[in-house]
């Protein structure tokens, strides 16, 4: 059987970075959502922000896959001894049928309703899309 | 589980104008029919976010309806002349009506003993389906026969211990013995703080008091079971420190379930 994973104390982790690379597809959403928990749960979050942030990475892949682009989608997490960074990013102009880059005014702001989930589920968010490709950086710290 | 629903971003545009105008008009006279125009405009909002929380374990119509008030508070305090638009405003509301249905319903204990059951179900069928097959079995297989996601079978094997909320009768792994204990057969003579432990489903809203130290050090001692030698060693810090910090966190803890009763 498999040693319980040792519970990490605050403090005892040095900055550590996965990168993962998966097909812009929705059936692949499941594996950075699944390495984006197992990543996570090596500091002491509770499950709700672990499903909280499984929640986010998935909507964030999500937003990369819809707005188009070249190629993978690729999410590198960050862990840091209290916060998680991860940084889901596809390449490539806007290629969604009818899709504009949101240049101006409430559309910048916009970016779908899964940026507004993602914003409230996380203690952080940038995101950008533009011809350049779709970026999105969640932050979320221990103990909130 | 598997039925997450995908409705693209670009349906879920209201239009804004008319939003626009009826908050005006409600924010003037607090028309209750205005209200309810509102109310119905923004429902695929609500189930748009519903159903994003759907593979926790709750139904997604009784999602819909505590969403629903969170959409209603949201419309009562919604200043339209902030120049925000509705929906960034109401989403996180609504979220935080959802998540408090989940809390209240003591959520976060109960999926992480969904997971640590499921782990221990694939571990048996895991020898049944092998036999029943004639082969190795694949995690596809152990999806099918237990009535879950190929995602949950990986993640409650990757994370199963990691959301390390034991069942009081989690059979131990024990080599070369018939029975295999229970973490129950493992714990000591009655202890006030344990059979707290025992009867508070609610605990866990109550361990939002402890500060994250506390919090480790309850956890250390009443579900790993570790002695406050053990514990201070892995904490780097004295036994005597462990034990005021216990006192501290199960004060803490006591007088939060009192007031939860009271």
């Amino acid at each position: 059987m498999r040693q319980p994973v040792s519970h990490p104390q605050s403090g005892s982790i040095q900055a550590r970075r996965v990168e993962l690379h998966i097909p812009a597809e929705p059936e692949w959403v499941g594996v950075a959502r699944l390495t984006a928990a197992g990543i996570a749960s090596r500091l002491d979050f509770s499950i709700e922000d672990l499903e909280d942030l499984k929640l986010a990475v998935a909507e964030a892949c999500n937003c990369c896959i819809q707005n188009g682009g070249d190629g993978d989608v690729s999410m590198a997490c960050e862990l840091q001894s209290d916060r998680i960074t991860i940084a889901v990013e596809r390449r490539g102009a806007l290629s969604k049928p009818g899709a504009r880059p949101p240049a101006s005014g409430d559309d910048a702001e916009l970016g779908g309703l899964g940026v507004f989930l993602i914003r409230a589920l996380m203690d952080d968010v940038v995101y950008s899309s533009d011809q350049t490709g779709t970026r999105l950086t969640l932050i979320k710290r221990l103990g909130k | 589980m598997s039925s997450r629903v995908r409705t693209d971003g670009a349906e879920e545009r209201f239009d804004r104008d008319q939003t626009r105008e009826w908050f005006a008009e409600y924010a003037t006279n607090r028309d209750p029919a205005i209200r309810e125009e509102l109310v119905v405009a923004h429902l695929n909002l609500v189930r748009y976010l519903a159903v994003r929380f759907g593979n926790r374990g709750e139904s997604i119509d009784d999602l819909i309806q505590v969403g629903t008030v969170g959409l209603i508070k949201a419309i009562d305090r919604f200043d339209h002349e902030r120049g925000v638009e509705f929906t960034t405003y109401a989403t996180p509301t609504i979220i935080g009506e959802i998540k408090r249905h989940f809390r209240d319903k003591g959520w976060s204990v109960k999926v992480p003993r969904r997971l640590q059951e499921l782990n221990l179900a694939v571990n048996r069928a895991v020898e049944t389906l092998a036999l029943e097959l004639g082969r190795s079995v694949t995690v596809s297989d152990l999806a099918a026969r237990l009535g879950a996601s190929v995602e949950e079978i990986i993640e409650s094997q990757e994370l199963g211990q990691a959301y390390n909320v034991l069942s009081l009768d989690t059979e131990l792994a024990a080599e070369g013995e018939a029975r295999s204990a229970t973490l129950l057969d493992y714990v000591g003579a009655a202890d006030e703080a344990l059979e707290l432990f025992e009867n508070k489903a609610n605990l866990e809203a109550a361990i939002h008091v402890l500060d994250p130290r506390e919090r480790v050090i309850v956890y250390l001692r009443f579900y790993e079971n570790l002695s406050q030698t053990e514990i201070a060693k892995r904490l780097n810090v004295s036994q005597m420190h462990v034990s005021r910090l216990q006192a501290r966190a199960l004060a803490k803890l006591k007088q939060s379930l009192k007031v939860d009763e009271g």
